[in-house]
């Protein structure tokens, strides 16, 4: 099944691949709607992130993200990152944990 | 990409008040990146800055008690100031949450501050500049 949630100024969008692509900034405001995409997957799924379209992430996007993996990992599975760009890598080694994730690639520089 | 980056140029300060409405943090990044390019900062330093200013806004909006929130930038020396403040009686200035901020800030800014004063949540925040070279 594929879906979407959004607000105005994010969306995250299932694809047929059951891979949650981001389109927008993971903040204050998109980061609720990353969440409620995340739990709508079944815990013991494996869950796939695509960051392509994401340029900005702050530290409330992503304590998302790190919910996100303690869920995952609380159940076996784990959170991987695709296509992460030079904002969210940036983030991730500032708090020291890109540990959390598997980083399956990065979004190559504009 | 040649850059006015070496050009001092002091703006503001530049006040804004706002709801805890967290579809406006977007709206405040872009105008404190937009003040920063007029300013002469580097592309990598408005990403500092827009990163500290939401972490500044964020912080208040979860941490605050539903008033407004007044934000002030100011360039001044070189330097682009976020100054954040909203009414709240009781604030953790401990809380878990503020803890990930503040090592954000630690990074993104060359200094910062949070604290409670006069039934106020102030936090503040300073990038700096590079010296001409």
């Amino acid at each position: 099944m594929t879906g979407s949630d959004q607000n105005d100024s994010m969306n995250v969008v299932l694809d047929a691949h059951g891979v949650l692509v981001v389109h927008g900034d993971i903040d204050i405001a998109g980061g609720p709607v990353l969440e409620a995409a995340i739990e709508a997957l079944a815990a013991d799924q494996p869950v796939v992130i695509d960051l392509a379209d994401v340029f900005f992430i702050d530290s409330s996007g992503l304590r998302r993200l790190l919910g996100a993996s303690r869920r995952a990992r609380l159940h076996g599975a784990e959170v991987t990152l695709r296509n992460v760009g030079a904002e969210v890598a940036r983030l991730l080694q500032i708090t020291a944990t890109t540990d959390q994730f598997t980083i399956e690639s990065t979004r190559a520089s504009s | 990409m040649s850059s006015p980056a070496n050009e001092s140029v002091d703006i503001g300060p530049v006040e804004i008040r706002l709801p805890p409405d967290p579809a406006l943090s977007r709206v405040l990044r872009l105008a404190a990146s937009g003040m920063a390019s007029m300013g002469g900062f580097t592309v990598d330093q408005i990403e500092d800055i827009k990163v500290t200013v939401s972490e500044v806004l964020l912080a208040l909006i979860e941490q605050g008690g539903g008033a407004f929130i007044e934000v002030r930038f100011t360039i001044a020396e070189g330097s682009f100031e976020v100054l954040g403040r909203t009414k709240v009686d009781a604030f953790d200035a401990g809380h878990p949450d503020l803890e990930l901020c503040r090592t954000v800030l630690t990074e993104t800014a060359d200094s910062h501050g949070i604290d409670h004063v006069d039934q106020h949540a102030h936090i503040w925040a300073t990038v700096g500049r590079a010296s001409p070279g």
